[in-house]
């Protein structure tokens, strides 16, 4: 395993990004940081900025505003960068689907890594989402 | 004024511009004017009556394109819906953004999604919708339909 990925893995920062949500998924994720589930504790941090982050973190159906500055914000990030999607609506865009302003799902716009489905998935969900991937990543290196 | 009082009154200052009168319960009521009087009446409801603009809800009812205005008389605890009837085919009304700035926002916003052209309005530029949406396009009409031939509409599974 690489150094960088290995860091990576080790303490993985978060960026958050809210592409149009109801923002029931965004207090879920922020309830993961909060001392009752303490994600930090498998040394995971939101970061400020995609330029420090190692995951990015996404809720909500994309529409056609917020998916170009989706993709600008992948682009922008460190590579490798892991992208999670949370809740129903990044996943398949849950009740947007056949919405005017959704016209294409998150994981055509950018690489998905992982899925964790809900609406909005309980703290535990994200929680064992996130340790999955952890673990997909380092069993395939 | 008591709330009996305020109807009446304007009941009887806009006779000639007041269609319909709804009492739905104690705490709202329905008033259906003609389009053209509509700065008058809003005015006096917001300037006179020193009414709350909550906030404008626009309509397409395939008959006609509605919209309701609504107003809140918070000392009697009423609300006041005055709705306009527009011509589906050429929806066009007073812009009441120069009367007050809160007007401003929720007529761009009916503009670009049900295509209702605001005269009068000072700056009627998009509010929500993305640059490439197609002009003539109206997402909350009817008779709206899918113009992006790269959308793509199933569950992906």
């Amino acid at each position: 395993m690489s150094l960088t990925l290995r860091a990576l893995l080790k303490s993985p920062w978060v960026f958050h990004l809210a592409t149009g949500s109801c923002n029931n998924c965004d207090i879920e994720v922020l309830d993961c940081l909060t001392p009752r589930f303490d994600i930090e504790r498998f040394g995971m941090l939101l970061a400020p900025s995609i330029k420090h982050a190692d995951v990015l973190l996404v809720t909500g159906a994309c529409n056609r505003k917020s998916a170009i500055r989706l993709k600008r914000l992948y682009d922008q990030a460190p590579k490798p960068c892991v992208v999670v999607a949370i809740g129903e609506c990044s996943l398949s865009r849950g009740i947007f689907m056949p919405s005017y302003n959704c016209p294409v799902p998150l994981d055509k716009i950018v690489p998905v890594d992982a899925y964790i489905p809900g609406c909005p998935p309980k703290p535990e969900a994200i929680i064992s989402g996130v340790v999955k991937l952890i673990q997909k990543i380092k069993g395939s290196l | 004024m008591t709330r009996e009082e305020i109807i009446n009154d304007l009941k009887e200052r806009f006779k000639e511009d007041i269609i319909d009168v709804f009492d739905k319960s104690s705490r709202r009521v329905y008033i259906e004017i003609k389009p053209e009087a509509l700065v008058k009446v809003a005015s006096y409801i917001f300037k006179d009556l020193k009414a709350r603009f909550n906030i404008a809800s626009g309509v397409d009812t395939r008959l006609h394109i509605e919209i309701l205005y609504h107003f809140t008389l918070e000392y009697i605890n009423l609300l006041i819906s005055l709705r306009v009837k527009l011509n589906r085919e050429k929806p066009e009304i007073d812009s009441l953004a120069p009367s007050f700035k809160g007007a401003n926002w929720i007529e761009r916003e009916m503009h670009e999604l049900l295509g209702i052209n605001f005269k009068g309005h000072p700056d009627l530029r998009r509010l929500l919708l993305a640059p490439e949406w197609p002009k003539g396009v109206y997402p909350l009409r009817c008779d709206y339909e899918e113009w992006d031939k790269n959308a793509i509409r199933d569950r992906g599974v």
